[in-house]
């Protein structure tokens, strides 16, 4: 190890003038703004379920987008503070999902309790895990490569709440897009693996966003 | 100097390129963190080590701060992040020591019979050691136990005791290599 002041004349020998990181509010804004252009071209090309203006009609189907919007929401401001050593000194804030994801899990149980008789399973099963992974890649890979210009101190968190956010983007453009009233079918292949997805960021952050 | 008010100035005018500035902040930096690490490490080296790396680290995360928000929180999310990364790289590295040594320390076992080496021959400088390590070096050696039943006796875990371990046989080695 060098000397210490060694150290410190290196360092400030160093010092350039720095551009500052984006405010984290900032920072969520424009991943939000991404996403939702995203998600818009997204739908444009796939196109939004048929029965869409039906389904509004729903209230516990508003009440599962409008959810998993406020998910989508609170992670990535979450994502956005995390990617900053001190959580930009908003530790509360940064913690929001719990909250979101407390919500969306009791409107997901309402939905399961008024689910009587149960809707039919579609044929398909697997391939909406997959399509939702497809659609969530590029904001996945996006959202890393801008926390990789920061420093994370929780990069364990970082990966994971910034995988969720990404995958609940994936999942919105799902449920605007396919035909499935199947609360089963939705618990099971939306957004269990969404949660797996979650999980799988937490060693996404260790690879990617250590420093 | 202020210090309230002092540090964020000093990282403000550090972010816009003044040296002078920069160099009081981070001398001011190790000033502060000096006695958070010294209560948390064992040896001054692993302070100066440690500080040098969170200084760098300071460094290359300081587009991070604004200077709007108070400086010492944020200095403190650093040195934490890289106190813990130095822990767990440290424990891990002493557990693997531990675990090499123990394989070693079989391999030894072989030699000291061969030689005629026993337990009882140096059981003398076994009870000298510190307590908790003379009674893993016992139970190992004297009783036949395994780590894992060491740790469950003494209410140790297992690597913990593999550390102890490894501290007894250093300490055993070099007094023995003396004799």
């Amino acid at each position: 190890m060098k000397d210490f002041e060694q150290l410190v004349a290196e360092l400030a020998n160093d010092a350039a003038p720095v551009k500052l990181a984006p405010h984290p509010y900032l920072l969520s804004l424009k991943w939000m703004g991404a996403a939702a252009v995203y998600l818009a071209v997204s739908l444009a090309v796939s196109g939004l379920r048929p029965d869409l203006a039906h389904a509004l009609a729903q209230p516990l189907y508003i009440a599962e987008v409008g959810a998993l919007l406020l998910v989508f929401v609170a992670t990535s401001l979450s994502a956005a503070l995390l990617a900053f050593p001190d959580l930009h000194q908003k530790r509360r804030l940064a913690f929001a999902p719990a909250w979101t994801f407390a919500l969306f899990v009791l409107v997901i149980l309402l939905a399961w309790r008024a689910d009587s008789p149960p809707a039919p399973l579609p044929v398909h099963s697997f391939e909406c895990t997959l399509s939702i992974t497809l659609v969530s890649l590029l904001p996945a890979a996006w959202t890393f490569h801008v926390m990789r210009k920061y420093a994370s101190t929780y990069y364990y968190w970082a990966g994971s709440i910034a995988l969720l956010s990404a995958f609940s983007v994936g999942a919105l453009w799902l449920r605007l897009h396919e035909v499935n009233d199947s609360i089963w079918h939705v618990v099971e292949w939306h957004y269990l693996p969404m949660l797996a997805a979650g999980m799988l960021g937490i060693w996404l952050g260790k690879v990617l966003l250590r420093w | 100097m202020d210090e309230i008010t002092g540090l964020e100035e000093l990282m403000r005018k550090s972010m816009g390129g003044d040296k002078l500035a920069y160099t009081k902040l981070l001398r001011e930096t190790a000033r502060f963190l000096r006695p958070f690490l010294s209560k948390r490490l064992s040896f001054d080296s692993e302070v100066d080590d440690l500080m040098q790396e969170i200084l760098i680290s300071i460094h290359k995360a300081r587009h991070t701060y604004d200077g709007q928000r108070p400086y010492k929180p944020w200095v403190y999310a650093i040195a934490r992040f890289r106190l813990q990364d130095y822990l767990r790289m440290h424990y891990a590295d002493q557990l693997r020591h531990a675990e090499e040594l123990t394989g070693m320390e079989k391999n030894l076992q072989e030699d000291v019979t061969e030689s005629g080496i026993s337990y009882e021959s140096i059981s003398a400088e076994v009870e000298k050691l510190p307590e908790r390590q003379a009674a893993i070096l016992r139970l190992m050696h004297q009783e036949g136990y395994t780590d894992k039943e060491v740790a469950a006796k003494l209410g140790m875990t297992e690597s913990a005791v593999k550390v102890a371990a490894h501290r007894a046989y250093k300490v055993l080695r070099q007094k023995l290599e003396r004799q």
